[in-house]
C-alpha cells in the first residue's frame, strides 16, 4: 500500500502548506476573513487598444479629477514607449492624459488604472456650480429655431408654477419618447443622449440654473465591459440636483464634463477603449491600505492584485471552479449521484453565472426539451452522427435566437444573458441523454438529466457564493488545499451513498 | 444512524463498493493499457482463439463505409448472425438476426427490420455512437450462437450467459443472467436481466436478484431459479482462468453461453466487471478476493488456480450450501 501512504502524505502536505500560508496572511498581517459589508472602494481600469502605423500618434483620454473633496488612490499608469503628459483643464473639473508617440507600429495598449471613492446622490455639487448664474441669452442659427424657443417656453412658463416646476415639466418634455416639433427642432445632432442633455442644460442656463452634464459609470456591479454613461447635473433653489435619463442609479461615479468622447486619438487605426469596474472589497481594502504586500513575497505569490484588472476578473471566476469541482468529486464518490459526462455538471454551472439560476434552469430544460425532441426526429431520418450532432447544434442556436428576440420584445430581459450560453454543451447533453434513453429508457434519462441539473445547482450556488468568491480570490492559495481534498477523496475506499439504497437487501442484518 | 448502521452490515458482510473496487481490483491489477485487449472484442477473439478457447465463429468486420458493400452476402449467413460494435460495453448496439425473410430480416425477438434501418444501425457503430469515448469504431458480424435449451424455462427472448469473475487467474464468484421482458432480450443486470448465483464448485443455480432486489421465481415464467446444474461447468471454468492466461488482466469478467453443439463458448471479456454479483450471490466479494490477493497465483498452474478458487468457496460457504 504504498501508492495509499504516498498519496496521503502529498495529500496532507498540500493541505497543511496551504493552511500555513492563509494563516500567516491572516494572522501576520490581520488580512480579513469576511468581505466588507460596505464596499464604497472600486477599482476602475481604462484599457485602450490599437494599431499604429508608423505616423505620429496622440492619444487623449478624460481621467477622473482629483480635488479636495476627491481622492485617487493608487494611480497607475502603463505608458510602454510613449509620452505621457496630464493635463487639467480649467477650474480642475476636467483632466486629461495625453499619451504620445512618433512611429509607433503594430498593435499598442495603454492602460490607466486607479482606485476610487463611489460618489452617489448626496455628493455635493462644486462651490462653482451653487453661485446662482445670470440668465444667458441664447443665439439662434435660423428663424425656425428661434421660433420654436419661444413658442416652447411661453408655453411652458404657462403651463408651470414656478422655476422648480418648470425645470421639471422641462426635463419631462425633453427626455419624453416622443417630443414635440418644437423641442424636436431644438435637439442638436449628437450621439444618443447627449443631444438632449445639451438641450436640457441649455434651457437651464436660460433660466439662471448653472448645469453641466457628467460622464461617467454607474457603478452597481463588477464589469469587464463598463458603459459610460452621461447625466445632468444642475443647482436649483440651493439644492444639489441630478438627472439621468435612463434610470436612478444611487452610486456612480462621474470621470469627465462636456460634450466630448472620453477617448480622442490622431493617426492610428482599430481603436478599442474598455472601462472595467470591480468592487475593491474582493481586493481587500485593508490589504491595500496597509501595504504589506510589497515586503513579504509570500504575499505577492499568492495573490492577484499586481494583475491587471480585466485579468483579475478573469481570475475571479477562475479560482472559484475548482470549488465547483469539489462538489462534484463529492457527489460522485460519496453521494454516488449519476451525471451526463464527467466534469459537465460543472460547466452547466459556470453557464448559469450567465443567466442567474431561474433562469438558467427554465433555459436549459426548455432547450434540451426541444432539442431533445429534434433529435428524435432526426432518428428517422437515419444521420451519421457527426452532421446529426450539427444539426441539433444549428437547432438550439436557433432556439436561442428565437428565445431572445421574443423575450426582448415582452420586456423579459431573460434573452439577451443567454448569448454565451454554452451550446456545445447543451449539444452533447442532448445527445447523451437520447442514447441513454434509447439504451435504457426515458426514466433512466431523466434521472441522470435530473442528477446533472442538481449538481449545476449546487456548484453554481457554492461558485458565486460571495464568501466563497471572496476567499478563493483574496487567499488563493486555498486551491493548494482544495488539491489536496481532492487527492484524499481519490483513495476513498468506502460505500457511496446511492449503494446503500442498492445493496439495501444485503444490509439487513441476519 | 440508519445508515451508518447499514454501511457497518455491509462491511461486516464483506460487500465491496464501486470505489474500492476501482482503486483496488481494477486500479491496481489492470494496466491501462492490457485493457485494450478486452475492450475491442475483435482482439478479444483472435486472443481466446489462439489460446484454445472457444468463441463464436467471426464471419466478417466493417470498418468503413466502403465495407458496408459487404453486409448484405454477411448476414445471408446459415443459422443467422450477431451485429456488434468492437469497442462496445454492457450489451449496448448488438442486434442479433435468425434469418432473412421478405424485404428485410427476422431478429431474435421476433421483430423484424428493413435492410435499410439495419444499415443505418451499422453506419451508428462505424461512427462511434456505442462505442467508448464516442471514437469511430468497427462492427464485427459473427455466427449467432443457439443457445442448448437448459435455461429455456427460466428465460424470456434472448441470451442468457454465464459470468465468472476470475481474480488474478483464479475464478471467485460466478453467476447466471437471464434475459427478461423488460431487459428485451439482453442478460445485462442494469437492462433488468436477473442474476442468478452459481455454486463455483458445483455450477447449481441459487436464488437470484432483480434489479437489486431478491427473487426465487422468474419474473415472467415463473419458473425457480435454484438447483439448475450448469453443464460443462469445469470446462467453463478452465475457459475463464485461460482467459487470465492470454489477457494478463487480474479482475477479469468472462461472459460464457453454452451453444446447443458447440457447447461453452467465450463471449467477450470484461475489464470493469461490475459488483451486482454480491446481490445475485448474496454475499460479499471481500472474503473471496483478500486470500487471492494474498498470494503469488503467477507461480500456479491452470488447474491449481481452479482448485484454490473453489477451495476458498467451499471454506467460506461451507455450512451454508448443503442445502
Amino acid at each position: 500500500m504504498t501508492s495509499e501512504l504516498h498519496s496521503r502524505l502529498l495529500a496532507f502536505g498540500l493541505i497543511v502548506a496551504g493552511l500555513m500560508v492563509f494563516l500567516h496572511k491572516t494572522v501576520t498581517y490581520d488580512y480579513p476573513i469576511f468581505p466588507d459589508a460596505t464596499r464604497t472602494v472600486w477599482n476602475l481600469e481604462i484599457l485602450i487598444e490599437f494599431a499604429a502605423d508608423n505616423r505620429p500618434v496622440r492619444i487623449e483620454t478624460f481621467l477622473p479629477a482629483q480635488s479636495d473633496d476627491r481622492e485617487l488612490v493608487d494611480e497607475q499608469f502603463y505608458s510602454g514607449p510613449f509620452g505621457l503628459r496630464l493635463d487639467q483643464e480649467g477650474e480642475g473639473t476636467n483632466r486629461k492624459a495625453i499619451w504620445t508617440y512618433r512611429y509607433p507600429e503594430g498593435p499598442k495598449v495603454l492602460r490607466y488604472r486607479t482606485t476610487l471613492v463611489e460618489e452617489g446622490r448626496d455628493t455635493p455639487l462644486p462651490e462653482s456650480m451653487r453661485r446662482e448664474g445670470r440668465s444667458v441669452d441664447l443665439t439662434f442659427e435660423t428663424s425656425l429655431e428661434q421660433q420654436a424657443f419661444l413658442v416652447w417656453m411661453s408655453d411652458l412658463r404657462r403651463r408651470s408654477a414656478d422655476k422648480e416646476t418648470l425645470v421639471d415639466l422641462m426635463l419631462q418634455e425633453v427626455f419624453s419618447p416622443t417630443f414635440s416639433d418644437e423641442v424636436a427642432a431644438l435637439v442638436q445632432p449628437l450621439p444618443a443622449p447627449l443631444g438632449r442633455l445639451e438641450l436640457a442644460r441649455t434651457i437651464l442656463e436660460t433660466q439662471g440654473v448653472p448645469a453641466r452634464i457628467a460622464n461617467g459609470v454607474i457603478l452597481d456591479d463588477a464589469r469587464r465591459r463598463a458603459e459610460t454613461v452621461s447625466w445632468l447635473e444642475y443647482h436649483l433653489d440651493g439644492k444639489d440636483q441630478r438627472y439621468f435619463p435612463i434610470g436612478k442609479p444611487s452610486v456612480f461615479f462621474p470621470i469627465w464634463y462636456g460634450l466630448e468622447e472620453l477617448v480622442v486619438a490622431e493617426g492610428i487605426t482599430e481603436l478599442s477603449t474598455q472601462l472595467s469596474l470591480q468592487p475593491a472589497r474582493l481586493v481587500g481594502g485593508s490589504m491595500l491600505a496597509n501595504g504589506a504586500g510589497s515586503k513579504d513575497p509570500l504575499l505577492t505569490l499568492f495573490s492577484f492584485e499586481e494583475l491587471p484588472l480585466t485579468t483579475q476578473l478573469v481570475y475571479q471566476v477562475l479560482v472559484t471552479i475548482p470549488i465547483g469541482i469539489l462538489i462534484l468529486v463529492f457527489l460522485r464518490q460519496f453521494v454516488g449521484i449519476q451525471t451526463l459526462g464527467t466534469f459537465m455538471p460543472v460547466l452547466i454551472g459556470i453557464a448559469f453565472r450567465e443567466t442567474a439560476l431561474l433562469t438558467g434552469l427554465l433555459l436549459f430544460s426548455l432547450l434540451i426539451g426541444l432539442g431533445l425532441a429534434l433529435r428524435f426526429y432526426l432518428e428517422r431520418l437515419k444521420l451519421l452522427l457527426v452532421p446529426r450532432l450539427a444539426v441539433v447544434l444549428v437547432f438550439i442556436v436557433l432556439c436561442m435566437a428565437f428565445i431572445t428576440t421574443l423575450t426582448v420584445d415582452s420586456g423579459f430581459r431573460i434573452g439577451l444573458s443567454i448569448s454565451l450560453f454554452p451550446m456545445v454543451i447543451l449539444t452533447m447533453t442532448i445527445e447523451r441523454m437520447s442514447i441513454v434513453w434509447e439504451e435504457y429508457d426515458g426514466a433512466e434519462a431523466m434521472k441522470q438529466g435530473l442528477g446533472s441539473l442538481v449538481v449545476a445547482c449546487l456548484t453554481y450556488l457554492a461558485m458565486t457564493h460571495p464568501q466563497v468568491e471572496y476567499m478563493m480570490f483574496n487567499f488563493p492559495e486555498l486551491l493548494i488545499v482544495v488539491m489536496g481534498l481532492c487527492l484524499l477523496m481519490g483513495r476513498y475506499m468506502g460505500m457511496r451513498l446511492s449503494e446503500l439504497r442498492r445493496f439495501r437487501e444485503l444490509s439487513r442484518a441476519d | 444512524m440508519r445508515l451508518l448502521k447499514a454501511a457497518a452490515e455491509l462491511r461486516r458482510k464483506g460487500i465491496l463498493g464501486l470505489n474500492e473496487r476501482n482503486l483496488r481490483l481494477v486500479g491496481e491489477l489492470n494496466p491501462r493499457h492490457l485493457m485494450r485487449l478486452v475492450n475491442d472484442k475483435s482482439i478479444t477473439k483472435r486472443l481466446a482463439v489462439s489460446a484454445g478457447i472457444p468463441t463464436p465463429d467471426l464471419i466478417g468486420t466493417i470498418r468503413t463505409s466502403w465495407e458496408m458493400r459487404y453486409l448484405s452476402d454477411m448476414l445471408a449467413h446459415p443459422g443467422g448472425v450477431a451485429i456488434k460494435p468492437a469497442n462496445g460495453s454492457q450489451g449496448n448496439g448488438i442486434l442479433v438476426i435468425t434469418n432473412p425473410i421478405k424485404g428485410g430480416y427476422r431478429l431474435a425477438n421476433g421483430a423484424r427490420i428493413d435492410y435499410g434501418d439495419l444499415r443505418f444501425h451499422v453506419m451508428n457503430i462505424l461512427s462511434g455512437m456505442h462505442s467508448l469515448g464516442g471514437l469511430p469504431d468497427t462492427a464485427l458480424i459473427e455466427q449467432r450462437v443457439r443457445f442448448a435449451g437448459i435455461f429455456d424455462d427460466v428465460s424470456f427472448k434472448g441470451v442468457p450467459d454465464i459470468r465468472i469473475i476470475v481474480l488474478k487467474g483464479v475464478p471467485i464468484l460466478a453467476m447466471l443472467r437471464l434475459p427478461t421482458a423488460v431487459s428485451d432480450g439482453k442478460a445485462n443486470l442494469h437492462k433488468g436481466g436477473v442474476g442468478v448465483g452459481l455454486d463455483l464448485v458445483t455450477g447449481a443455480s441459487k436464488l437470484g436478484m432483480q434489479h437489486d432486489k431478491m427473487i426465487d421465481h422468474h419474473p415472467d415464467t415463473g419458473h425457480g431459479l435454484s438447483g439448475l446444474y450448469t453443464p460443462h461447468w469445469d470446462e467453463m471454468l478452465l475457459m475463464a482462468a485461460r482467459a487470465y492466461d492470454v489477457t494478463k488482466l487480474g479482475y477479469l469478467g468472462a461472459d460464457i453461453v453454452l451453444d446447443a453443439e458447440r457447447g461453452p463458448l467465450l463471449l467477450e471479456l470484461n475489464g470493469r466487471p461490475g459488483i451486482a454479483i454480491q446481490v445475485a450471490n448474496r454475499f460479499g466479494l471481500r472474503p473471496h478476493i483478500e486470500p487471492v490477493l494474498a498470494r503469488d497465483t503467477s507461480v500456479m498452474s491452470l488447474e491449481d488456480r481452479i482448485a484454490f478458487g473453489k477451495e476458498i468457496y467451499r471454506a467460506i460457504h461451507a455450512g451454508t450450501e448443503s442445502a
